[in-house]
Parts: C-alpha cells; structure tokens; sequence
C-alpha cells in the first residue's frame, strides 16, 4: 500500500500516485504511477533543472482531482536559499495534465534546461507490487515532432500513453527537455497533457462508443459541488461530527466510479487507490449506508450488478446463473486470463445482499419501477442461493472455490486465508459456510416476500419465501448457537461442526433479524462486552480467541464498517443505548484521522493506547469506511422508512449535544431530523 | 461455415423470445471476418423479442471478430468480456448492448459447476 507521504489524486479509476515533489518513480516498494484502466501508463515522471532534482517546500492535495508542488531546486538542506521556484499543478480529468510554473528571483538572467523524464512499464495493477521482468507483449517507443508515444502490445492488446508539451520541446526517446531563458523576475510556464489509450486492432478504442472524456477543472469543480449540494447537511453542536460527515461526503464523491458500460451513471468503487473498480459486496455494502443522504448511487448499483449477473457456470471466474459479481478489472492480466477478474464471481454473500439493497432502496425511494424492473434479477438470486450456493445440503450457503490457482479460499468479507477456524485455532476443511451470510440470506427472503406480495403480484410466491425463512431461522437457531457461550458460532464445517468463536460476525446477524428475540440479549452484551468491544469499536475477533491478535486483518482488527452494522444490527433489535455506545467510539476515533476512518485500526483496548493505532497496510479512503459515520448517524437518529413517512426516533450519548440533519431525501421529498444527546453511556457501560 | 454460429443464430430466432435481454432494446450487428470475407449478423432486439437476419444494415453497435472467434464464444470455449479487454473482440456504437448480448453466449463444455460435498447434496 501506499505510505502515507504519498500524494494521490483520481477521477474514476485514473489517478496518480507520486512522491511529495510530484514525481514518479515506481519500485515494488514504492509502486507510484499514473494508473487507468488498471494498468500503469506512466511509470517514470521525473521533473530536473539543469540536471538537478528537486526538493519540496510544501503540497497541498486541494481536492480529490488535483494537487499543487512548490518546489526549489537541488537536495534537501536546513537552509534554503533558493533563486529559483518550482510549481508543479495537476489535475486529473478523464486524462493527466500538469501545468509547470518556473520563476527566476534572482537579480540575474538565467539559463535553464528543464527535463521531464518519462517511461511507461504498462504494468497490470496486480503486478504493481513485484519485480516486473518479463512482460509477455513488446514496447515501443516513437518520437514525433510534437509528442512522445510509449506503447506495448501483445496480440490485438495494445496500450498508449501520448505525452504531449504545450510549449515546444525537444523529444527523445526517454522524455523531452526545453532550453530556457530567464531574465530577474520572470517566470515560465507551461502545461503538458499526457493522455492513455486503450487500442484494439485497425487503432479501435477499446473504451468503445464512449467517449473517453477530458474533464477540465471547472467541470471536477461544478461537478463536485453539485454533489455536495444534493446531499442533507448535517449540523453539530460539536464540529468534529459535521466535519466528520463532510469529509465522508467528498471521499464518496472520489470514489465514484464509471464502469465502461454504464453512459456516467456512477457507482461506489471500493477503495482508493487499489480497488478504484466495483466489487459487489463493497459497492453493495456501502450503498446500503449511505442510502438516506446518497440514493443514486444504490439504484446505479443495483443496475449495474443486474446487468453482470451470472448467467452460465464457469468455474475459472466461479459463475453460476444467478450470482452477482465480486470483482471487475480491466488489465492485460484479466485480458489474458491470468486473473479471472472479467469479472470474477468468488463471493457468496453478494448475491443475498442484493436482494437485500434492492428492498432497502424501495423503502427509502418509493422507486416501485426499479423493484420491477429487476424482478426477474431477484428470483435469479433467490434461485441462486437455494440450488447452487447449498452444497452441503442442509439448507445454508456455503463455499468452496472451484478456481483453486486464482480464486479467493473465503469468499466471505472475512477474506484473508486465516480468518475461519475452530476455537483451537486449527481451520475446518471446504465447504464451509460463516454465519453472516446466512442472516442475509435469511433477510433476502423475507424482503423479497414483500416485493413479490406489494409489487410483483405474487402472494405464492411471498408465502413461499416466508415459509423458507422461518424453516432457515428455526434451522439456524438449532445448529449455530453456541450455548455454553451465549454467542452464534462463526461458521460450520461441512460435517456440522461448529467454529464456535466470538466474532464481530453476531452483530450482522442482529442486523438481519435472524437471531431469535430471546437471545438477542446475550448478543447485544458481547458486542459491548470486553471481549469484543475496544471502546474505540468491535474488535472483528474477540480478546481471548486463540487466533486473537490486535493487528489481525480479520483476527481482532476493528473495522470501523463491520462496527458500523452492528450497531445498525442493535438498533433493529431494540438495544438504542448499545448501538450508541459503540457508534460513538467509531466516531471518537474518526477525530484521529481528520474525519477519515481508515480500512482497519488496531484492536488494541482504548484506555491502553488512547489513540486508534492505524492498521499498518490499509487502503484509505476506503468506500465502506467512508459510510460508516453515515449509517452510525442513521442509526444514532433512529431514521427509519415508515410507510413512505420518515420516521425519527433520536438516542445520542450526552456528550454528543445536538445533531440537526436537513433535506433528507426519499419518498417523502426532503425532511429534516433533529436529535439531542441524553443518554449517560457512562451509567450503561 | 461456421456451423455453432449458425446455431447459436437460428436458435435465437427460433426462440423468438429471450427473457435475459427483457430490458434491452436495440440493432446489434456482428461482423465476423474469415480473411477477406466477413459474414453478418443482424439481431433486432425489442424488449427480449428477438429477430435475427443476414444483412448488413444499420445498427446501434457491431460488433467485430474473427470466425473462429466467435464459433468458440458461442460454444463456450472462450469469453467475450476478457476477449473484449484483450482486443480480439471489437465494438462499435453502444457497448450496453454487447455487454447484454454476452450474456447469452453458453458455459464452457468443461464446466463441472458447484462443487457439491457429497452425492444427493443437492
């Protein structure tokens, strides 16, 4: 991942990531560049005056789209005491221009040579992090009077990045330089477009009928504003929640992501800057979080994975008729099927979560036209989770990939290889199924019931599924709980077995209302329990666990999403004082990043550290993240769809003082909430 | 004669109906190049009815590869969206309506499917 001092900016899935003084120089360590289409087009951008590299004296990342680099020339020194200043500009708009601004303060003329070395690997994003070697295709190079060409091509697969310099220059093989002349207290400037191409054979844009848009800055700028526009403002007694909403907001807007297929409709990509595609779970996920204040989003992304849903078996990318997409991507690697990412269908609980948001939406929008719209899309998804993601037989969903050199082993948001064992730490064989996907799956039904009984006409069929979810509640409640635990277990091993951990996992379940009333209690006291609760959020694994480690990906790391739905989970169940507490330790410790929450940060308990310790490789921003303070708002405001009426039911902490969030969209045009902080979580914990 | 795209073709048309692209409406042509000669493909889409043709008339996309290509989409022994990516497939006009239509094309004769844990799991 990125270090921190790295400057990144983006529009869609182009963006550039460079060192403080703007240049590139990528090393697997170090793996900056100018990316789209998941390949790097720019590997090298190196800015020299008269042989000289630069140092910088400040940055500033202005928007998401584009930064600034005041920059003097030669080392690094205590004192600087320079004749001359650099500025570096640039924006990111569809393509990469950089506007270069050279003044001379000294009461001398001066004479300057001004380099830009430049040179493209056409990395695939999933190579970016090794020693690249050998490229399968060839590279080329042509120098044109007024342009440079770095090419690569294998097959029909070719790729262009066309540098071009506004001012003339003279181009070479490995960049392009310009002589320059000074005099006191004149300045130079010039402005360069480096532009990427994706070609198929007779020159063919593969980006097809589209046009491959240069947005210029007015255009990022209005554009941006109008989304801020559109959403509710928040207003806080205490800054740092309304701070804490803005940031979100604007972050949401850079991940905005427009795949090729879709015409500018947008949908949330999952992370910036590795994971700037759609992932089915993540875009789902975090549409189902932000809904009451960034609607649009859900409905594009429902279109979206409509649009992709499986139709066939492939056991490479993992399709079955009916499943939604995990994974998209647009290299050389998934072009020649080194990676299944074409897109990859190696997750179980997108396809439940799908029917899921669907409702949701409804609920908030009153958009009955989209219910109908992918009516048939639903009963695909049902029909997937009954006949194809059963592979035990016993009526759950469960996993086992079938890609065994490129697939994903959990195809569960707990992803990494360790995440599922048995209380003694050893892994349980394949399949196995996680107790979360099972509430989705248990929740899909029960709102596809209400679709099919209000708006496809179906009472059959809405009974059918009514009887299916009640039979998989009563089936779940028998076979998952641990009882001598007071807690669900966190997976089955395909004899039946329990992994019977304490995971963060119980809290979905609330969430989807699988778990039987009288034990919701229980469930409700572990997630602000010690074992679970950090006092910052829920720890993923609980203290005590053997595979416990607070620094665990999925191990005991705190994810501020996974907090996020549980808290959303406690609510629905009636427990408003817990689902406080633990969304104001989320939004306690969102203080810590400038209103930013990142990926993951340590499970370390608060009082010890006293500070959210940042998991070392996290993606930041991160799409799920950057919903979490919206749906712990939500869920903190009690805001509920009640018969096309907004429903508000307000229980904030007392510390937190007054919260007001105005122009809330959905069936009901715009409406205000208003909350008070009252309740003493000092008295409850 | 490419003999499965024939079939995958005369199919469509016998089908008359296709409930996968019940939301798609449009003229995809497809351009299938044997050396000089190129056979074509017309598919008139309205709402999931289906009509197909061999005529080179307007269309809102075409869709561009070689024959053997596309006898081996239409078999499932290759995948349009990475062929698409990899430049062997080309479109012209509206991308919408290939991403639909690729949808159609069949699993691969090798699939086996959900690994189901024992026999009568399912």
């Amino acid at each position: 991942m990125a270090p921190r001092h790295n400057v990144r900016i983006l529009d869609g899935s182009t963006f550039v990531v460079s060192e403080t003084t703007g240049d590139i120089e990528a090393t697997p360590s170090e793996p900056t560049g100018f990316f789209s289409l998941d390949t790097r087009f720019l590997s090298k951008w190196v800015l020299t005056v008269n042989g000289e590299r630069l140092t910088e004296l400040s940055y500033d990342d202005l928007q998401y789209y584009e930064a600034r680099f005041f920059l003097v020339p030669g080392p690094a020194t205590h004192y600087i005491d320079a004749k001359l200043s650099i500025i570096r500009e640039r924006v990111i708009g569809g393509s990469f221009r950089e506007c270069l601004t050279i003044l001379n303060h000294d009461e001398k003329a001066v004479d300057l040579e001004i380099r830009m070395d430049a040179a493209a690997d056409f990395a695939d994003l999933f190579e970016v992090k090794d020693e690249i070697l050998n490229k399968k295709g060839e590279f080329y190079t042509e120098v044109e009077p007024d342009r440079l060409r770095l090419g690569y091509r294998r097959g029909n697969f070719r790729r262009e990045t066309i540098i071009s310099s506004l001012e003339p220059a003279r181009y070479d093989r490995n960049g392009f330089a310009h002589t320059i002349h000074l005099e006191p207290n004149e300045q130079w400037q010039n402005a360069i477009d480096v532009r990427t191409a994706a070609l198929g054979p007779g020159g063919r844009e593969l980006r097809m009928g589209l046009r491959v848009q240069r947005r210029e800055r007015p255009a990022l700028q209005a554009d941006l504003a109008e989304w801020l526009a559109n959403a509710p403002t928040v207003n806080s007694e205490h800054d740092h929640i309304s701070a804490t909403y803005r940031r979100s907001l604007i972050d949401l807007a850079a991940l905005r992501f427009s795949p090729l297929s879709l015409g500018g409709q947008t949908l949330p990509a999952a992370g910036l800057p590795w994971f700037m595609t759609m992932f089915g779970r993540d875009s789902i996920l975090t549409c189902l979080q932000t809904l009451p204040f960034t609607p649009d989003l859900s409905m594009t992304t429902l279109r979206i994975l409509a649009a992709l849903q499986g139709t066939r078996f492939d056991d490479f990318r993992e399709e079955d008729p009916g499943r939604i997409l995990h994974e998209m991507r647009y290299g050389e690697t998934v072009a020649f099927e080194e990676q299944p990412h074409s897109p990859y269908y190696g997750s179980v609980d997108a396809t439940p979560l799908f029917v899921v948001l669907l409702d949701e939406y409804q609920r908030w929008s009153g958009d009955v036209a989209l219910v109908k719209e992918l009516e048939q899309e639903c009963r695909r998804a049902l029909r997937w989770i009954d006949e194809y993601a059963d592979l035990v037989g016993t009526g759950y969903i469960w996993y086992q990939r079938r890609n065994t050199e490129t697939g994903l082993d959990n195809q569960c948001w707990k992803d990494s290889w360790d995440s599922i064992s048995y209380a003694d730490g050893t892994l349980p064989p394949f399949p196995r199924a996680t107790c979360e996907v099972q509430g989705y799956a248990y929740d899909a039904k029960v709102r596809a019931a209400r679709m099919a009984r209000e708006f496809w006409d179906d009472p059959a069929y809405a009974d059918e599924l009514e009887r299916e979810a009640a039979a998989l509640k009563e089936r779940f409640n028998r076979d998952w709980w641990v009882a001598d635990g007071g807690y669900y277990a966190l997976a089955l091993d395909p004899d039946g077995r329990q992994c019977d951990i304490l995971s963060s996992n119980i809290g979905h379940l609330l969430w989807s209302g699988i778990v039987d009333s009288d034990r919701a209690e229980q469930v409700a006291q572990h997630l602000v329990g010690e074992r679970l609760f950090s006092g910052w959020g829920v720890r993923t694994l609980a203290e005590g666990e053997v595979r416990y480690n607070p620094i665990g990906y999925h191990n005991g790391a705190v994810w501020p999403f996974d907090t996020s739905f549980c808290a959303w989970g406690l609510r629905r169940y009636g427990f408003a004082e817990e689902a406080a507490i633990i969304a104001n330790g989320i939004l306690d410790a969102a203080r810590y990043f400038d209103g930013r929450l990142p990926e993951a940060f340590g499970g370390y308990p608060r009082e010890l550290t006293k500070f959210p310790v940042e998991y070392p490789t996290a993606c930041s921003p991160q799409a799920w993240s950057t919903g979490a303070p919206l749906l712990l708002l939500r869920t903190m405001l009690g805001l509920e769809p009640h018969e096309g009426h907004l429903a508000v039911e307000p229980r904030l902490p007392v510390g937190m003082g007054r919260i007001e969030v105005l122009d809330i969209p959905g069936h009901w045009g715009r409406m205000d909430a208003f909350a008070r902080g009252r309740l003493d979580l000092h008295k409850l914990a | 004669m490419a003999d499965a795209t024939t079939r995958f073709f005369e199919d469509l048309d016998h089908r008359g109906y296709e409930p996968l692209l019940a939301k798609t409406s449009g003229v995809l042509r497809f351009d299938l190049h044997d050396g000089p000669q190129t056979t074509h493909w017309l598919l008139r889409i309205d709402r999931g009815d289906i009509r197909v043709s061999q005529e080179e008339a307007e269309s809102d996309a075409v869709l561009h590869a070689s024959q053997d290509l596309f006898e081996k989409l239409v078999t499932g022994r290759e995948h349009g969206l990475a062929a698409l990516l990899r430049g062997d497939l080309t479109v012209t006009g509206n991308p919408r309506l290939v991403v639909r239509v690729e949808r159609l094309f069949p699993s691969s004769p090798h699939a086996r499917g959900p690994l189901y844990y024992r026999e009568g799991a399912r």
